[in-house]
């Protein structure tokens, strides 16, 4: 798989126009830290961003764009368990702050 | 093999994480992280990282391009920024426990916080220790003439894998 895109070599200025935009990125996410705007809304932003940034790495610098389809969805299956997992534990959470954990 | 590797590995960092916002989720308060840590510390880290990464894409296309003298420039860049990047970690680790902060209690009140803290950015931090292993590994193969194309893209996506993890950690530990 690591000779599949001898073919279609990167320039050494697309890294850096990469690069470049990973910063604009992780600029905008570093403001919206700080932004005094509705902590949802601020989630959701901060969680476009940074499957942007997720999305930018992978397909340029770990060459995801040249692989197969199947290592594509392989390399993202945690991702979608993450949500899975995440679903059926957040639920857990709602309204139940009593659920204090004490780690003594 | 390097990709089972690192899916593998992502499931445990997506555990940590998925706990760490249970643990957020059922506590009543949770510290203001931009007023705990030094956030422009953090932020250069992001620099950092993301950076070292770039020149590590850099690195493995000269060695695909069979011009080891400059993969070998790009690999000790990089290893230059993964020293920088360990040596934030420890000046913030630093700061953090002197001012009070373990595993167990902190003063800022929810014992969770601290705790969540030093086990994701100290698994992650291991990690980068890891890549900076590997790196200089490869790069001293390099030098040496043993040079291997494939070698310094497998050292390649174990690192920028660690930079994907922190991109996750800088946004939901430090800035949500």
């Amino acid at each position: 798989m690591a000779h599949e895109h001898d073919e279609h070599a990167i320039t050494y200025k697309t890294y850096f126009i990469t690069w470049v935009w990973l910063l604009v990125l992780s600029s905008l996410a570093l403001g919206l830290g700080y932004a005094p705007i509705n902590e949802k809304l601020k989630a959701f932003l901060l969680v476009g961003t940074t499957l942007a940034k997720i999305l930018v790495i992978a397909a340029v610098f770990m060459h995801l764009r040249y692989e197969k389809l199947n290592l594509v969805l392989i390399t993202f299956a945690p991702l979608v368990l993450a949500i899975i997992l995440f679903s059926f534990t957040f639920p857990e959470t709602l309204g139940t702050v009593t659920h204090v954990l004490h780690v003594r | 093999m390097m990709w089972i590797f690192i899916v593998s590995d992502a499931l445990t960092f997506a555990a940590f994480l998925i706990a760490y916002g249970f643990m957020r989720s059922i506590s009543p308060s949770w510290p203001k992280q931009t007023e705990v840590f030094n956030m422009v510390l953090i932020t250069f880290m992001t620099f950092v990282l993301i950076s070292s990464s770039a020149v590590m894409a850099m690195a493995v296309a000269a060695a695909r391009a069979a011009n080891p003298k400059l993969a070998l420039r790009f690999l000790v860049l990089t290893i230059i920024g993964g020293f920088i990047f360990l040596g934030c970690q420890a000046l913030e680790w630093s700061h953090l426990i002197a001012e009070g902060a373990r595993l167990t209690t902190n003063p800022w009140g929810v014992p969770q916080f601290a705790a969540s803290f030093f086990v994701i950015t100290g698994f992650h931090g291991f990690h980068v220790l890891s890549g900076v292993t590997i790196l200089v590994i490869v790069a001293i193969r390099t030098a040496m003439g043993k040079y291997s194309a494939d070698q310094v893209e497998n050292a390649g996506l174990y690192w920028h894998f660690v930079d994907v993890v922190w991109v996750f950690v800088f946004a939901f530990f430090y800035l949500l």
